[in-house]
This record gives C-alpha cells, sequence and structure tokens, in this order.
C-alpha cells in the first residue's frame, strides 16, 4: 500500500509563534497541504499517494489537532499570514505547490492575492469565502459535529476515509477533538460566515495557476462557488469528480490525486 | 438584609399548536414563526402582567423579568422593555434577569436603558447580566466561542459608564466607541444591584464572587445550588471577605394550591413534557439539566443549546452533569432534587425553610407561572404564596447563620 511506501513523520515543533502538529511524508518537491474546517484527522490515502512524487507537509493550523490556539487568530485573513510565517520557520522554499482543502482553500486563496511568490501552483477544494449566487453555504454551527462531517461525504457509508476515522464509536477524546475544531472555526468565520467581502475585487490580480476541484455532490459549498472562482482567476480551471461530496480528497483519493499530479506535472 | 421575594414568570408563548411542536420536535430557534398568532399573544401578554400585578398585590417583594429569543419560551425579546411595563404595573423591585450582554453590539445602550428604568422607577431596579442561552447566540448572530469574552468585557464597560465620569473612549477587544458619555445615569448610586445569573457554569460562579456580585441560581436542583454556593464562598474567603446572603439569589420552580395533590397536579405544568414550553415535546431534558432556559432545545437540537465554543468543558461535566444523574429526567425525580417545589402552604413552608437552611438566599424567587397552568390556578397559587408562604418565611433565620437543625424535607 501507498501508506507503507511513505510512512510519514509526525511532529510537534515550535514553529511561527506556537507548538504546531506537522504530518509530513513522501519524497519529491514539496507540497503543503493547508486543511479545512474539520481539521486533519490523520494521514489521509491520498496524501499518500502524492507522496510517491511529493514532500507532503501538513501542518494542523493552529487551533486544530495538537496544534496551539493563540487568541490573535481571529480572522481568515490572520491565518493566512500565520501560513506564510509557518512556511518560513519550517524551511520549506518558496514558490512552493500548495493545496487548500475548503476554509484552507480560503485562506490559500488569501496570500495569492498578496503575496503572489509564495505559490507555485494552486489547487483548491471546495472553496469557502465567496458567498455563492446560487444556495448557501452549509451553515455548520446550527448542526452537530458528527451531522457536519457526514454531510462532506457524498456516501459515508461507502468511503474508506469516512469509514477508517469516523465510522466507529468515537472516543470522548475524538469528540472533544471535532469540538474544538468547530469552535476554532467558529472564532474566524462565525460572520460573515464563511465568506469575505473583499475577495471578489482582488481575484482577478491574482497569477497564480489554478486549479478548482469539487466533488459534483458537494453539500457544504455550492458549485456557484467553485465556478466564481475559476472565472474569476486568470487561467484557473473548475473541475468535478463524479460521486464525491465535498472531501473530495477523502472521498476519491485516487481521482484526486491523479487531478493533482497531472496538474502540478503540466 | 430582610430576605426578600420575588415573582417571576418567563411570560412564554403557550399558544402554540402541540400538533406543530410534535411535527417539529423543538419549539425554539426554526420553529417557525408563522405558526406565532398575534391576536393571542396579545391576550396572553394582558394575563401574564395581570399576574405580576397581582403578585405584588399580594405582598411580593418584586417581580423579575427576563430575555429570550426566538424561543416560544418566553415572549420577551426585550427585558428592558418587559421591566419598563412592570414599573407602571407594579409597586416593589424589578430584578432584571436580565440583559443577555454579549448580544449587544453596543453595551452602552444596555447602561442607557437601565439608567432610564432606574429613573423612572424611582430607584426600584436590580440589573441581571446573563450571558445568554445558545439560542441566543444563533438567533441574534453572536459569536458564541467569544461568549464569555463578550460578556467580561461589557459588563466592565457598562459598568464604568456608570462610575467613571464620561466621556472616555474605550478600545477593548470586542467593543470600540469613540465617545463613552450616556447622558442619564442611574438614581441609585453608584448604579443598581448588580446580579449575575447562571446555570450552575463554575467559571460565571468564581466570576461573581471576584465582582462581588449578587450570583443568582436560574432554576436548578438544591444540591447543585448549595455546592454553587460554596464556591463562591470559597473564592470570598481566599479574597478575604465574607459573602452575606444578599450576594446569593435562588429562582425555583414553585407550584402551591390549597392541597399537596393538587400543587402536584399543577407542578407538571412546570415540566418540560407537560408544558412543552420551549423544549421540545420528547424530552423533560430542559429542567433536569438545571433551567428552563438554557435546555430550551434540548431533545433534537441540543447543538443550539451549546453552539461552538459556548460551554466550557468544565462545566459540562462538572455540577449540571451531577444534576442531571439526580433528577432522573422525570418530573417525580424532579419533585424529588427540588427543581420543582410543589405542595400545599404547609408542605411548602417547610420545603422552603429546609432550602433557605441549605443555601440562605438573600433573595428567592418563586417562577410560580409556567406553560399552560390556567390563569386561575396560577392567580390561586399566586395569592397562597403572597398570603400564606412568604410572611412565615421572611422570619426564618438559615441554619448556616444561626447553626439550628436544618429543617427536614417532608417526607412525602
Amino acid at each position: 500500500m501507498a501508506g507503507t511506501l511513505n510512512a510519514p513523520s509526525e511532529t510537534v515543533a515550535r514553529l511561527a509563534g506556537i507548538d504546531t502538529l506537522v504530518r509530513r511524508g513522501g519524497s519529491g518537491t514539496p507540497l503543503l497541504v493547508i486543511h479545512g474546517e474539520l481539521g486533519v484527522p490523520g494521514w489521509l490515502e491520498s496524501y499518500s499517494l502524492l507522496g510517491q512524487s511529493h514532500d507532503v507537509i501538513v501542518p494542523s493550523l493552529p487551533g486544530y489537532g495538537a496544534s496551539q490556539r493563540p487568541d490573535w487568530i481571529m480572522s481568515i485573513h490572520d491565518l493566512a499570514a500565520w501560513i506564510t510565517w509557518f512556511a518560513r520557520d519550517s524551511g520549506i522554499d518558496t514558490p512552493v505547490n500548495v493545496i487548500g482543502c475548503s476554509m484552507g482553500a480560503w485562506a490559500a486563496v488569501e496570500i495569492a492575492t498578496v503575496a503572489p511568490h509564495f505559490f507555485g501552483k494552486l489547487v483548491l477544494t471546495g472553496p469557502m469565502g465567496i458567498k455563492p449566487s446560487k444556495g448557501e453555504i452549509f451553515d455548520y454551527f446550527l448542526e452537530n459535529g458528527m451531522t457536519g462531517l457526514r454531510r462532506n461525504f457524498h456516501q459515508p457509508e461507502s468511503s474508506a476515509e469516512f469509514q477508517r476515522f469516523y465510522g466507529k464509536e468515537l472516543s470522548v477524546e475524538e469528540t472533544d477533538i471535532i469540538e474544538q475544531h468547530r469552535e476554532m472555526t467558529c472564532r474566524m468565520v462565525w460572520k460573515p460566515y464563511m465568506h469575505s467581502l473583499t475577495l471578489h475585487g482582488l481575484l482577478p490580480a491574482i497569477r497564480t495557476p489554478t486549479l478548482i476541484v469539487q466533488g459534483s455532490e458537494d453539500k457544504i459549498t455550492p458549485l456557484d462557488c467553485g465556478a466564481y472562482y475559476a472565472n474569476a482567476i486568470p487561467g484557473a480551471r473548475h473541475v468535478t469528480i463524479a460521486g464525491s461530496g465535498h472531501a473530495v480528497e477523502m472521498e476519491k483519493p485516487q481521482e484526486f490525486a491523479g487531478l493533482v499530479r497531472e496538474f502540478l506535472n503540466g | 438584609m430582610q430576605r426578600q421575594f420575588f415573582f417571576f414568570s418567563e411570560m412564554g408563548y403557550n399558544a402554540y399548536p402541540e400538533e406543530e411542536a410534535d411535527k417539529y420536535g423543538y419549539t425554539s430557534l426554526m420553529f417557525p414563526n408563522s405558526i406565532f398568532d398575534p391576536q393571542k399573544a396579545r391576550d396572553l401578554w394582558q394575563m401574564f402582567l395581570r399576574e405580576h400585578e397581582f403578585a405584588s398585590e399580594m405582598g411580593f417583594d418584586g417581580s423579575v423579568c427576563n430575555e429570550h429569543h426566538n424561543n416560544v419560551l418566553s415572549m420577551q425579546e426585550s427585558v428592558n422593555i418587559s421591566a419598563a411595563v412592570l414599573t407602571q404595573r407594579i409597586k416593589g423591585t424589578i430584578a432584571l434577569i436580565g440583559n443577555p450582554l454579549p448580544i449587544h453590539d453596543n453595551p452602552v445602550r444596555v447602561a442607557e436603558e437601565i439608567a432610564m428604568l432606574d429613573l423612572i422607577s424611582g430607584g426600584r431596579i436590580i440589573s441581571g447580566f446573563v450571558r445568554g442561552t445558545g439560542i441566543e447566540q444563533l438567533s441574534t448572530n453572536a459569536n458564541p466561542a467569544y461568549n464569555r469574552e463578550r460578556f467580561e468585557e461589557a459588563f466592565q464597560l457598562i459598568k464604568k459608564a456608570w462610575t467613571v465620569p464620561g466621556p472616555f473612549r474605550w478600545e477593548g477587544k470586542h467593543y470600540h466607541l469613540r465617545v463613552v458619555n450616556p447622558w442619564q445615569l442611574p438614581l441609585q448610586q453608584p448604579h443598581p444591584p448588580i446580579w449575575a445569573g447562571g446555570i450552575l457554569s463554575p467559571e460565571t460562579i468564581r466570576w461573581a464572587a471576584k465582582q462581588r456580585i449578587t450570583y443568582l441560581v436560574l432554576g436548578s436542583a438544591l444540591e447543585a445550588t448549595a455546592s454553587c454556593r460554596e464556591i463562591y464562598h470559597e473564592v470570598a474567603r481566599e479574597d478575604g471577605w465574607i459573602p452575606g446572603p444578599e450576594k446569593l439569589g435562588y429562582l425555583i420552580h414553585t407550584s402551591v394550591m390549597d392541597t399537596d395533590e393538587e400543587a402536584f397536579e399543577m407542578g407538571k405544568y412546570h415540566y418540560g413534557g407537560t408544558s412543552a414550553i420551549g423544549r421540545g415535546k420528547s424530552t423533560g431534558g430542559a429542567l433536569t439539566q438545571g433551567t428552563g432556559s438554557a435546555g430550551a432545545s434540548s431533545g433534537p437540537h441540543p447543538e443550539w443549546a451549546a453552539p461552538p465554543g459556548y460551554i466550557s468543558a468544565e462545566a459540562k461535566q462538572g455540577a449540571m452533569a451531577r444534576e442531571r444523574r439526580m433528577s432522573e429526567g422525570t418530573y417525580e425525580g424532579a419533585i424529588k432534587a427540588g427543581l420543582i417545589v410543589s405542595g400545599g402552604p404547609k408542605t411548602t413552608i417547610q420545603k422552603f425553610k429546609h432550602i433557605i437552611d441549605r443555601t440562605d438566599p438573600g433573595y428567592l424567587t418563586f417562577w410560580a407561572r409556567e406553560g399552560r397552568k390556567p390563569h386561575e390556578a396560577t392567580m390561586r397559587g399566586i395569592e397562597l404564596l403572597g398570603k400564606e408562604v412568604i410572611p412565615e418565611l421572611r422570619e426564618h433565620k438559615s441554619a448556616l447563620v444561626t447553626g439550628k437543625e436544618v429543617t427536614p424535607w417532608p417526607e412525602h
């Protein structure tokens, strides 16, 4: 299995002002993953697949997983600034290729608007940050944590990744982590919910080659959001993966890794 | 101080069809307001206000009003408007329990309104502050993750507005005001008594003790209330002072009728399963969690009561969980745990003497109207409380003060 071929390291180190959990595996050119509002439950199958050709670096963002929560991160903009600091402290050479997932995609785009030299290429999955003109971004805070997690998948019951991490009786610690992630997300995106009022004006300035990947059955971010990004960022493409929900990197790891590799190598 | 006795009613919208509550499984936040009937609400307002007035006539020292949003639990969407009306309808004190500070983006407005109320009422206001339930945060879009920070900062700002001559500028974390200079200041100097209401969150109890303000226990069981008093006194001891009874308020569901049996029957209206006021049809969770308010959406949507960051891990594991076990989730369990005090006058007096002996609250508030309880029964209960129960309790000194034996809880 790919997972055993490039077993990841898992370390907590003082980076960018906080104790940060970093998972890192594979070999090749660096590929930085900025996770979304649900955090990272572990080393994903898609990371293993991408690790065949890349050095995949997955920090748990501040307030997620075992990474500390500093009081000063109150917005996605703050988070974006922290990510650039993290890359510098981690010795990651820029420009670097980046995957930003969902809320993490929004953070990545914030960086792209102010620090174009940061990126090689940019992959966004189910990107938050833009108010859809059709439909609404799913409101996690009116539902419980597990409902939100399930909704990230088109068919949670037949997703190996969902079953591996969430398809079991969760321990108190695991439930607490889900709540901790919800709270950190709440701190940053409560109002206006999961979108920026200004980002749309800055998107046309982005010069980073960008691929937007979304599940055809995304019930978290309306497809309209992905399409908006693709229209607004010069040269960007919007690709959907059939039969996948919002968390494409978890529900369709093969297809997702294939698309990313093709885009990065192309 | 001489112990004071107040009347409380959530003034809930009890006119919704039961089958709608069954259909949705909840009666708050997302319960569609197309179900609301203004004609019925107008009549309810008149009935509820008359009950307050009657309590005043029967010798209660004051009335207590409250605030909730998007909830049949209470029609009071502005506690300050409730209080304004009560200033014109009752003689005694009006305690607001209270203004949910975190939902306000300009706390100085609260300071202004309380000052107006104090002036209009001739200094009869007690100004309670609360964090608001989870539903308040969701319905007013106040970030629940900053609920406690906003509460504490708003409190400091209001207190400063009342005590430090303006104009001054406020640049805090959550509040930013160029000019703080409210023209009207309270009649009671330096400000009306301040209460903090809570449902046993240990942080709030400790915080209230640090601020030396009265902590009001909102409808919790006796054991939990006694331990809450302990926490308060412990903090005070560390800070080198001894709180008097005026530092504890206790709000209790109370069903008094002429006989124990009648009271037991009417007490059922106080229990979620019967009145279903704001609590979801299927659950008695509200009372067993210690309050009709915070448990207001328990059942199918507990996440509304506890959105992200609203409840600390300590509070989750603490008193509320203990209390839940004690009441066993039944009406009888709630009676046994003292979540609802029920009885004829004699039994009620004995129960409250026991409660006073154990907790010595300076302010005892009877939650004596609830749900669909008939108006006549409510009025009779108010009359019995005013004429028979309160006079007996007024002179009762707590065993915590006298060192005498605790009045036993009635057997049956």
